[in-house]
């Protein structure tokens, strides 16, 4: 068989999984939304993967493509659970900004950003106020009937 | 035949244990009597031991498997069949059986009856594997044992202050004897061949003619010093006599017929290696004599039974180191003959003394107090009858076990002095003295185990009763009602057949055994097959007629002078006791050596500790506590401002680590 991938496509492909890596880790560094930094983390994962997959191919094995369906996997659970971790803070604050939650700093620590400890020092959200909010997604057939949430649960 | 019963000799030591583990782990679970799987356990050992006895040979050992392994150091777990140790293990394994079946009856009610039974099943399993072993180190993992056990049985009933305490003490003292053990083990291991510590080498001729001078002096009294804690000799005695406070069946089973003996056996085992030393020997032999008459001299006016059979037994100890000290030239085996026929003697009629003990305790609820009873022959007649066997044989009387026994012990004596110049040595006349510190000590035996035994089954009957202007606080063992002790039954009452058959078949051995062993010469016939005895002086046995007359007409002397004093309520006891108060209350107070060692030695360890505590406080413990604090102070002054709870700035570091790592790893 004729490999054609050839070290110069194979160079290709590690730039682009290396500018995804990166990218992910500027943006995760950078963003301080919590979802934004989420996607930007699972960006670095798909870069690593990229590279594996065409170093597997480069190489003529499998074990880079094994590799990347076990990242894949890992990739998809971690998103559900790291998803409904964020929704509950997000029920607990309002907000998704990463700078309120730093319960575990050290006290002597020194304040790196200022206006941080203003919101963190807002009070939590009221929990009987008002009706709840949810996302609202487009309409598309019937809504279909919202089932009881943990954090419902918690509120009554 | 022969061949089988060495090749399984490691069962003698194992049934026990196992027995033992059985009554541990299933007694409770299951409800079956514990004392079942001990007892059966031991006798099986004791039939065991019977074959090992037809079989035992001086050069008779076998390896059982691997024990310790360090570079050329080898230490076999390697056993030996020899006479002295097949007539060891018999006598060990006989009279524990019938302390067990004894003791079934003793203890039954005890809450703590499986542990009971557990603990003499290790007992056994580790005395039996002292005497077996061909080895000192395997010797002294065993000592260790005895030691550990004799300290759980002692404080049996640990809810007693006192009880804990005597357990406490027994251990530590043994400790001080142990510690002679290690060192004598230690400095053998620097100067035999092949740093292999067996008797094999140890003992053998080779070996003990290259041993350096100081080693030939140092390492018997070493050993030595070790025997006189284990023995309960003259300044580490004091241990023995409050392990009474230990169930009876313990004192009469480890604190009289068998754990005590092992230092004797240490010592005759290295008789070829003491003997070499004569100075030691004479050392031995005083160190013995001493103790044997200053524990009569206390035994002689002590009101609690146990107490008068706790110093009787190390005056009888001290009895037998004084014919191993005895043993100086020519006189080698004679010396150990007469010293191992004692302690075989010894163990049945002193066992069977505690246990008539017991059963007097027994049945006066828990009371040992000699002054609170009396007159019990009609109510106890056979405790009665078997004491006075025990008692008699203790004494020395004719044809009981303890005359012939004593009686070799005072020939070899009567030996040394010609002996000792024979070899050019200065100090024959030591030997004369104690020849007649024994004699002096006899009389004084006779005469306590005389009153021991009229005070508590002749005179009018009398039961304790709580008013006794005797039944003071503290006074005897268990005055109180609420304690933890053994099941009561009826106060006054004989006690069950479990009990008094054991009894009966130890005064037989007490009749029996120095007859048929003594003067047939079976037993120095059998210890001609113990490793080193070809090897050891010998000279003909003369026999003459003298000094067992004189032995049998002191023990009568005593017994009639016991019997005139304290045969009927007399006032001439207590007379005699005020015109020589000092001495009588010196009696009573032990002569004040555990108050001695209490002002001396316990002072001096007290003081030591104050001022190590002193130094640990303030030295050690600042500075440990100086240098805990260092990480504390970096942290919290210089690192805590980057643990600031901000998730990116912990990414952004661990990002740039490892670019720095990769770095390093790429281009370096």
């Amino acid at each position: 068989m004729t490999d054609l991938l050839t070290i110069d496509y194979l160079r290709d492909y590690l730039l682009v999984g290396a500018a995804l890596f990166a990218l992910g880790m500027l943006g995760f560094l950078s963003r301080r939304n919590l979802i934004v930094m989420f996607l930007s983390a699972e960006m670095m994962l798909q870069g690593t993967a990229l590279s594996l997959v065409a170093l597997s191919r480069y190489h003529g094995n499998w074990n880079g493509q094994i590799f990347t369906i076990v990242i894949l996997t890992v990739a998809a659970s971690e998103a559900a659970i790291a998803l409904a971790l964020i929704m509950v803070l997000y029920n607990r604050r309002s907000s998704l900004d990463i700078t309120l939650w730093r319960e575990l700093r050290e006290e002597a620590a020194p304040d790196v950003v200022p206006a941080i400890e203003e919101a963190a020092a807002a009070e939590l959200i009221d929990a009987t106020a008002g009706p709840e909010t949810y996302p609202k997604l487009t309409p598309a057939g019937l809504e279909p009937e919202h089932p009881i949430q943990p954090w419902t649960e918690r509120r009554r | 035949m022969a061949g089988f019963f060495v090749q399984w000799v490691w069962l003698i030591p194992f049934f026990p244990l196992l027995g033992g583990i059985i009554a541990a782990v299933g007694a409770s679970r299951f409800r079956f009597n514990a004392a079942i799987p001990v007892a059966v356990g031991i006798g099986a050992s004791f039939l065991f031991s019977l074959g090992a006895w037809a079989s035992a040979g001086p050069e008779t050992t076998i390896v059982v498997s691997k024990w310790l392994a360090a570079g050329s150091f080898q230490v076999p777990i390697e056993l030996r069949v020899d006479g002295l140790s097949t007539l060891m293990l018999s006598m060990v394994t006989f009279v524990s059986t019938l302390v067990v079946i004894f003791a079934s009856g003793y203890m039954a009610g005890d809450p703590s009856y499986p542990r009971f039974f557990a603990f003499i099943g290790l007992f056994v399993f580790s005395m039996t594997g002292l005497v077996l072993s061909n080895n000192f180190l395997l010797t002294y993992a065993f000592w260790e044992g005895v030691g550990v056990c004799s300290y759980l049985l002692i404080g049996f009933w640990y809810a007693r202050k006192s009880a804990a305490d005597a357990a406490m003490k027994a251990f530590l003292v043994n400790r001080l004897g142990d510690i002679g053990f290690a060192i004598a083990i230690f400095w053998l291991w620097t100067i035999v061949p092949n740093h292999d510590l067996s008797y094999t080498n140890v003992l053998a001729d080779e070996t003990l003619r290259n041993f350096p001078d100081s080693a030939r002096i140092g390492i018997p009294l070493l050993l030595f010093w070790a025997a006189t804690a284990k023995s309960a000799q003259l300044p580490l005695y004091v241990w023995l006599p409050d392990a009474m406070e230990g169930p009876t069946p313990v004192s009469a089973l480890i604190h009289a017929a068998t754990m005590v003996t092992a230092g004797v056996y240490l010592i005759a085992r290295s008789t070829a290696m003491i003997a070499l030393a004569p100075g030691v020997q004479v050392l031995i032999c005083v160190v013995g004599c001493a103790t044997a008459l200053l524990a009569a001299a206390i035994a002689l006016t002590q009101n609690d039974l146990k107490r008068v059979m706790a110093y009787s037994t190390v005056s009888q100890l001290g009895y037998m180191f004084m014919a191993l000290g005895a043993g100086v030239g020519n006189l080698a085996q004679l010396a150990v003959v007469a010293s191992i026929f004692h302690l075989f003697t010894h163990a049945f009629f002193k066992a069977l003394l505690f246990l008539a003990s017991g059963s007097v305790m027994h049945s006066m609820g828990d009371v040992i107090d000699m002054r609170r009873f009396g007159g019990l022959r009609r109510r106890l007649p056979h405790t009665c009858w078997t004491f006075a066997i025990g008692g008699l044989a203790l004494a020395g009387i004719f044809p009981m076990a303890g005359f012939f026994s004593k009686d070799e012990i005072l020939l070899a004596l009567a030996a040394a002095p010609e002996a000792a110049e024979t070899m050019g040595l200065s100090w024959g006349w030591v030997y004369g003295l104690v020849y007649w510190v024994a004699i002096l000590t006899a009389f004084m035996t006779a005469f306590y185990t005389g009153r021991a035994f009229f005070m508590t089954f002749w005179g009018p009957e009398k039961l304790p009763s709580p008013d006794d202007p005797e039944a003071m606080e503290g006074e005897g063992h268990a005055a109180e009602g609420d304690e933890p002790g053994h099941g009561h039954h009826h106060v006054g009452e004989e006690s069950p057949p479990i009990m008094t058959i054991p009894l009966m078949i130890l005064a037989g051995c007490a009749v029996l055994a120095g007859v048929v062993f003594g003067p047939t010469g079976w037993i120095e016939h059998h210890l001609q097959r113990m490793f080193g005895f070809e090897g050891l002086g010998h000279a003909e046995h003369q026999f003459g007629w003298g000094t067992p007359v004189l032995g049998l007409v002191v023990g009568l002397a005593g017994i009639g002078l016991s019997y005139l004093l304290y045969g009927e309520p007399n006032p001439a006891p207590a007379r005699i006791a005020a015109a020589v108060r000092p001495l009588y209350l010196a009696s009573l107070n032990k002569f004040y050596v555990d108050e001695i060692y209490q002002w001396t030695v316990m002072k001096l360890l007290w003081v030591s500790a104050a001022v190590l505590r002193f130094l640990d406080v303030e030295f050690v413990e600042r500075a440990i506590v100086g240098i805990a604090t260092a990480p504390r102070a970096i942290g919290r002054n210089a690192l805590a401002v980057y643990q600031n709870g901000l998730i990116q700035f912990y990414a952004a570091a661990t990002a740039a680590s490892v670019a720095i790592l990769l770095w390093l790893l790429l281009f370096s």
